[in-house]
């Protein structure tokens, strides 16, 4: 049992940070260095080197990748996976105490999945059951590692906000305000009232930020007076007025899109990125001037009324106005191709292989400010990789390898074979216990 | 003359009664002490619900009752960590998780429908919050669960009340029937106890009709604000102590009176996701905490996270157990990750033992004395020695509350609750002869045979070694 | 230059069908045969009246030179709720989910709104024909545990009104059969949301659901039985039989002319059903399933054919193979058993070449992909006489296209449905074009 357990786990055990060649691969850097066939270098977790030949160190691990593609890590803009205990705190409208970082769970196999998909990092945003949700942050899917080991060292926290259904859905519930026995209804049941809830918290935290400035600077002064109360809920919105904390927008429609950018305006911050945004086009002149990203879905519609006017040129019509637009799963099983979710720009709407590549790639890594460190396969950068048997923004394609800070956490080969050892122990675990339930079945009930 | 009556007192066996006479002496018994070697063959004397003496060359006081120890083996009763008996509900469902309007008592009940009538809009409200509450307060005479779980062997219990998020203090008591409640109070104020709603996955996800807080990570904000709210309050309060003059008062809050008068905190973790993240949170809070369930602890990760985090634990004895089985002979739908921790969950106190973790067992509701008994084996089976699973049950529960002074052991001055026993009390065919709390004297009822221990059929036919 | 082609698109689709059509230089791709260079293609009537390579226009022929381009068979989704569902969440627009147990007579066809929305998104990938379902029991809606739900109907995406749209109105009767087994619906895994909504919530556990499930069963033989009652005196023209409209739909059940769709995840209620099909002798396809290489066996050895659900799709369970659902199509061909893939929805159909490439990347033959949605659907729904090939006398459904059509790269150029150019334009193209224009 623990031979096969313990073959197991070496079999998951990732390529620690050695040296690594990656060679013989068709290397799409969506960077200065374009696509090229040649070879990538990985040193201490980063990308040491790139070139069409490359000196192989001494001791380093070769992969030959003939025949395949190498691309940077995908980034998934938009994610509810790896949370504990529910990704909404639906109960108010304004929720922006509660954090996602304290609910991380590592062992979600949704990570897992992500993982073999080739996605190496993920933005885990709170639901969009609130005006203003919780605060969110993204993580690296580094599958096996605890909960503080998945979080993305350096990037700049977040914070979810909704528009539209979503958040009014509460302040209408079913039976209605004029049923028989009145339900407990949540402010705001209209668009009119998500726009004031926004704008109501905002004057708070104005408010709020007022005190503790006024605190500060006392203590500037050499005084020492008692900090006022801190309050979670308004911290957070303090923190988005003062720049460091990005504020997501789940929206759709293009009048909310455009309340929102008015109502950030005068409450003096800026939306970072605007999320599904499937209406976007129709606003994309407004989008570009405000400066916000957009994360959208390729192709999704329908399922909703507000997304009766989806379209799959939504991406690349917002692109060529100038916006910085990546493509996003907000699903579980969509986060595992979102290469050919990209592969679907090229198709509606005529991006080039590098433009649709970088909406999985870069533009999410700029939207989430970790572009320094990751979303380009450049020297310098976080060795996070993926290689694909064949043409990556294509149905046709699978996930070979997956490297994340030069370690490599999935490997098509050795899944194949773990698969079939966790099978194996599976059914002894079962057969032992099976047993032992027998031994003691005759004056045995389940529940004693 | 006294041993006849002795003798006869057994044979009738009535019911529990307590029994007080001014001085016992149980002589020539096997006396295994824990704070230090067993006594093959010696005398205790108990007076005044105190221990007087203890030893091999004992002497008998002339007014003494002789209890004549031959083929008897003399505990120091048993301590329950984490426990709800004496407040008159009935056993909680399943400890660990928590209590979102968990049993309790009436008082219980009317402060859980307070909670539940108003809404909750945030935590200003002070959701499910009851931290004030003493479970000393709660105690009621004739709760029958005192009679069940004292013929398992437990003299003591750290009850708590556990209903919503902050529960309020636990409260050590000995378990003596009597009129009196307060007779029972060994220490009021034993710690917080907070409980973060149904474990894992299975939270909220918010719909949040209930009002806030609905999901684990509203919970969780919950209570940190609170601790902010009471480290606020405390700077404002001794503010205000020392100069009113010009100061606007601070608005009372119960809640935080309550929060602030804990010395420590009970939190749960089950999963060692939960288990690195209450360590994490714990820490973050500066609160001395006891972290309860710790099922996945048989993990090596959860066991040095516990070490390097010097934590306290409170290990459940509720094993996790199969899922009833599919009626058309189905593949169970279990996943490997449950059939691995259904296989080495028992392995826990051994490991923890070994790695040098402090923990004490609790009964989590397995109040009858079989089925506590059992789940003592199954540790046993899996490599606790009996040593060490005694003392997780006397002297480690005794120091993690610091009341190691008083109980947890058969040392002279301390006080006088023991069991004795007709073989190891850890053994399945064993009977507990009587129990001694506060040197009160009970005797377990005959009629406790199906929950009782060493009844004519057992379920389990012997099996040395266990089933692994 | 779009403009142009849309005049041209819309010139095209004006004419009427009896117009002839002559489509040359194409590489063919027939599936029924190997691919061949340099066809042309004569269409009248709906139908290819002839293809061959020393083709000559016929005088007064449209003439469509495709140098470059590649003609194949359109595609056909096995399982949708085409036309008769518009937005998911929005009861209103939904007309899938009847009450009521026995429902044969419910006809899926005359439901369905030619003007759907959903209709113009498909055509524009290439999806051709589809099977729409009037439910299979359970989830939203009046429907509880139906157990007959109606008749599914094949359809061309393309028509002025559901008759024109109609190849068979009566291509399957949906069944429910009872069971136990779950639906996979388990952890994290599981099928997607709108998925197991069409499927209905899965059955409980329990001693008492095991009765539930033989009554169930003993109600269902009890309607067999009634309806060969009224069989036989409609065929004894007994003197005071009348007219049962829920009987008369079972006729052609009974008589092996229209199969019942029955979905079934597991070996055992695949055995059960088989088992029970055979008793009532009557023809059976199931959807979904999911033990494929544990049922396999039996499903070939009954020639039994099977409709796959979407490839993109989660594993069971947490334990499951992490390619589980990918490499289901690989699984039933291994088998040797006879599949076509669905996508169980509305606004997926036109992921569905993309759904066949994804099992292509984990082992499936591409031939045996594109075979999947195109002829193995036609066979399998009755009309391989009529649909998924490129071949003289089928009808032309046709796509004309820069490339793969599993491959999400390519761009579709011209499409035929029943001979008549269709536009490739919809609702989405136009709001495109409209806000391109927003300066």
């Amino acid at each position: 049992m623990k031979k096969t357990l313990l073959a197991v786990l070496v079999a998951l055990v990732p390529l620690c940070a050695e040296t690594i060649v990656i060679q013989n691969a068709t290397v799409m850097t969506v960077g200065s260095k374009g696509t090229f066939k040649g070879s990538v270098v990985v040193k201490d977790g980063k990308i040491a080197e790139l070139g069409e030949k490359v000196m192989v160190p001494a001791g380093a691990t070769v992969i030959d990748a003939g025949g395949q593609y190498l691309i940077p890590g995908i980034i998934d803009c938009h994610s509810h996976i790896a949370g504990d205990g529910g990704i909404n705190e639906g109960s108010v409208s304004v929720s922006s105490m509660v954090n996602i970082k304290d609910i991380i769970n590592p062992d979600d196999i949704a990570i897992y999945r992500a993982l073999a998909g080739g996605v190496t990092t993920a933005n885990i945003l709170h639901g969009s059951a609130n005006s203003i949700g919780g605060q969110t942050l993204p993580l690296k899917m580094r599958w096996g590692k605890s909960a503080e080991e998945l979080i993305f060292v350096g990037a700049t926290p977040g914070i979810k906000f909704a528009l539209g259904e979503n958040p009014k859905r509460a302040g209408n519930p079913v039976g209605g305000r004029g049923a028989a026995t009145p339900v407990a209804a949540r402010y705001p049941a209209t668009r009119m009232g998500v726009e004031d809830v926004i704008r109501e918290a905002f004057n708070d935290a104005h408010t709020y930020k007022a005190e503790w400035d006024a605190y500060d600077a006392k203590v500037a002064h050499g005084e020492h007076p008692i900090a006022p109360r801190v309050d979670l809920k308004l911290q957070a919105l303090k923190e988005v007025l003062e720049n460091k904390r990005y504020v997501h927008v789940h929206c759709y429609r293009a009048d909310e899109i455009l309340m929102m950018i008015r109502a950030a305006e005068d409450s003096g911050f800026k939306v970072r990125v605007f999320q599904h945004v499937l209406e976007g086009y129709k606003v994309a002149k407004e989008i570009a001037a405000h400066g916000a990203g957009a994360s959208t879905f390729s192709d999704w519609w329908a399922y909703k009324i507000e997304a009766i006017d989806a379209i799959p040129f939504n991406a690349t019509l917002m692109m060529k106005k100038g916006i910085v637009v990546s493509l996003n799963s907000d699903d579980a099983e969509l986060m595992r191709h979102l290469n050919t979710e990209a592969g679907k720009a090229i198709k509606y709407g005529g991006a080039t292989e590098t433009e649709a590549l970088a909406m999985v790639t870069l533009n999410p890594a700029k939207q989430l400010g970790i572009d320094k460190t990751v979303g380009s396969i450049e020297v310098g950068k976080d060795a996070d990789m993926v290689l694909y048997d064949s043409f990556p923004l294509s149905d046709f394609a699978k996930v070979e390898k997956v490297l994340i800070d030069g370690t490599v956490y999935f490997d098509r080969d050795k899944e194949l074979v773990a698969q079939t050892a966790k099978e194996a122990e599976k059914k002894r675990l079962l057969e032992k216990e099976k047993a032992a339930q027998q031994k003691s079945t005759p004056a045995r009930r389940p529940n004693q | 003359m006294k041993k006849l009556l002795f003798s006869t007192f057994l044979v009738l066996s009535v019911s529990a009664i307590a029994e007080v006479p001014s001085a016992v002496a149980i002589r020539n018994a096997k006396i295994v002490t824990v704070s230090g070697p067993v006594i093959a063959k010696g005398t205790v004397v108990l007076r005044n619900g105190l221990i007087e003496a203890v030893g091999e060359n004992v002497t008998v006081p002339a007014d003494a009752w002789v209890v004549d120890g031959e083929g008897i083996t003399v505990y120091p009763g048993l301590i329950d960590g984490l426990s709800t008996v004496g407040t008159g509900g009935g056993a909680p469902a399943a400890a660990g998780g928590g209590g979102r309007g968990g049993r309790g008592a009436a008082t219980a009940a009317t402060a859980g429908q307070a909670a539940a009538a108003e809404r909750s809009w945030g935590p200003e409200d002070r959701p499910q919050t009851t931290s004030w509450v003493l479970a000393a307060d709660e105690i009621v005479a004739g709760d029958g669960r005192v009679n069940t779980v004292r013929g398992a062997g437990f003299t003591t219990t750290v009850t708590f009340p556990t209903r919503g998020i902050f529960g309020g203090q636990g409260s050590i008591i000995d378990l003596v029937s009597g009129e009196k409640p307060a007779e029972m109070i060994l220490v009021p104020e034993a710690g917080q106890y907070i409980a973060l709603g149904r474990a894992g996955g299975g939270g909220g996800g918010g719909g949040g009709g209930g009002g806030f807080p609905s999901s684990l990570m509203g919970i969780i904000s919950y209570v940190r604000q609170i601790y902010l709210d009471a480290d606020h309050y405390q700077k404002v309060k001794e503010a205000y102590a020392k100069d009113p003059r010009g100061m606007q008062r601070p608005e009372y809050d119960r809640a935080l009176e309550g929060v602030l008068a804990s010395k420590r905190i009970l939190l749960p973790a089950n999963r060692l996701v939960e288990i690195d993240r209450m360590l994490r949170f714990g820490a973050e809070l500066k609160q001395p905490m006891i972290l309860y369930g710790a099922r996945d602890s048989y993990l090596p990760e959860a066991a040095s996270l516990l070490k390097k985090a010097n934590a306290t634990v409170l290990l459940s004895l509720k094993w996790p157990t199969p899922p009833a089985r599919q009626p058309d002979g189905e593949e169970p739908t279990d996943t490997l990750r449950a059939l691995e921790q259904r296989d080495k969950a028992p392995t826990a106190p051994a490991v923890l033992q070994k790695a040098g973790v402090k923990f004490a067992l609790y009964s989590d509701g397995l109040d009858a004395p079989r089925d506590f008994q059992r789940a003592v084996k199954k540790a046993l089976d899996n490599g606790l020695s009996r040593e060490d699973a005694l003392r997780a049950l006397t002297l480690s529960p005794a120091e993690i509350y610091g009341v190691a002074d008083r109980v947890g052991s058969i040392e002279k001055g301390k006080i006088a609750n023991l069991v004795l026993t007709k073989g190891d009390i850890f053994e399945d065919r064993t009977t507990v002869v009587m129990v001694f709390v506060d040197g009160k004297k009970y005797t377990p009822a005959e009629t406790a045979a199906p929950g009782g221990r060493g009844g004519p059929a057992t379920d389990e036919p012997g099996n040395p070694g266990g089933n692994r | 230059m779009k403009i142009l082609g849309l005049l041209i698109a819309s010139a095209v689709a004006a004419f009427a069908a009896g117009e002839i059509t002559f489509i040359q230089n194409a590489d063919v791709y027939p599936i029924s045969s190997a691919p061949i260079k340099g066809v042309s293609l004569l269409i009248q009537d709906g139908k290819i009246l002839d293809m061959g390579t020393k083709l000559v226009a016929p005088k007064g022929a449209m003439v469509l030179d495709v140098k470059g381009l590649r003609v194949y068979p359109g595609m056909i989704d096995s399982a949708t709720d085409l036309g008769l569902e518009e937005i998911e969440s929005i009861r209103e627009s939904i007309d899938t989910q009847e009450i009521g147990d026995f429902m044969p007579q419910l006809k899926a066809l005359s439901a369905v709104n030619p003007d759907s929305e959903h209709f113009g998104v498909v055509r524009v990938n290439g999806i051709t024909g589809a099977v729409t379902f009037p439910s299979m029991g359970g989830g939203r809606g009046g429907g509880g545990a139906q157990l007959i739900s109606g008749q599914a109907a094949l359809i061309h995406t393309d028509g002025w009104t559901w008759e024109e749209m109609e190849i068979n109105r009566g291509v399957a009767m949906c069944l429910n059969f009872p069971s136990a087994a779950g639906r996979g619906r388990g952890g994290a895994g599981g099928m997607p949301a709108d998925v197991q909504d069409m499927l209905g919530a899965p059955g409980a556990a329990g001693g008492n659901a095991q009765r539930a499930i033989l009554d169930q069963i003993a109600k269902l033989n009890g309607f067999f039985d009634d309806a060969r009652k009224y069989q036989k005196a409609k065929a004894a023209h007994l003197p005071d039989f009348h007219t049962d409209l829920k009987f008369e739909a079972m006729i052609p059940v009974l008589e092996g002319k229209m199969p019942l769709t029955i979905s079934a995840p597991r070996a055992s209620t695949i055995h059960d059903a088989i088992a029970w099909a055979d008793k009532q002798n009557v023809k059976i396809v199931f959807l979904q399933p999911r033990e494929i290489t544990k049922a396999g066996p039996e499903l070939k050895a009954k020639n039994i054919p099977i409709i796959l659900g979407r490839t993109l799709a989660l594993p069971e369970n947490e334990d499951a193979e992490y390619d589980q659902a990918f490499t289901q199509p690989l699984e039933a061909y291994k088998a040797g058993v006879k599949f076509a893939l669905g996508t169980f929805t509305t606004e997926f159909v036109r992921d569905l070449p993309y759904q066949a490439a994804t099992a292509v990347a984990y082992g499936l033959p591409h031939d045996e992909a594109m075979k999947a949605i195109t002829i193995n659907p036609a066979e399998i729904w009755g009309a391989g006489d009529k649909l998924g090939s490129v071949e003289k006398g089928k009808y032309a459904d046709l796509l004309i296209t820069d490339g793969d059509p599993m491959d999400v790269r390519t761009q579709i150029r011209h499409l035929f449905i029943k001979g008549k150019e269709v536009t490739l334009s919809n609702k989405q193209i136009r709001l495109f074009e409209r806000y391109s224009g927003r300066q």
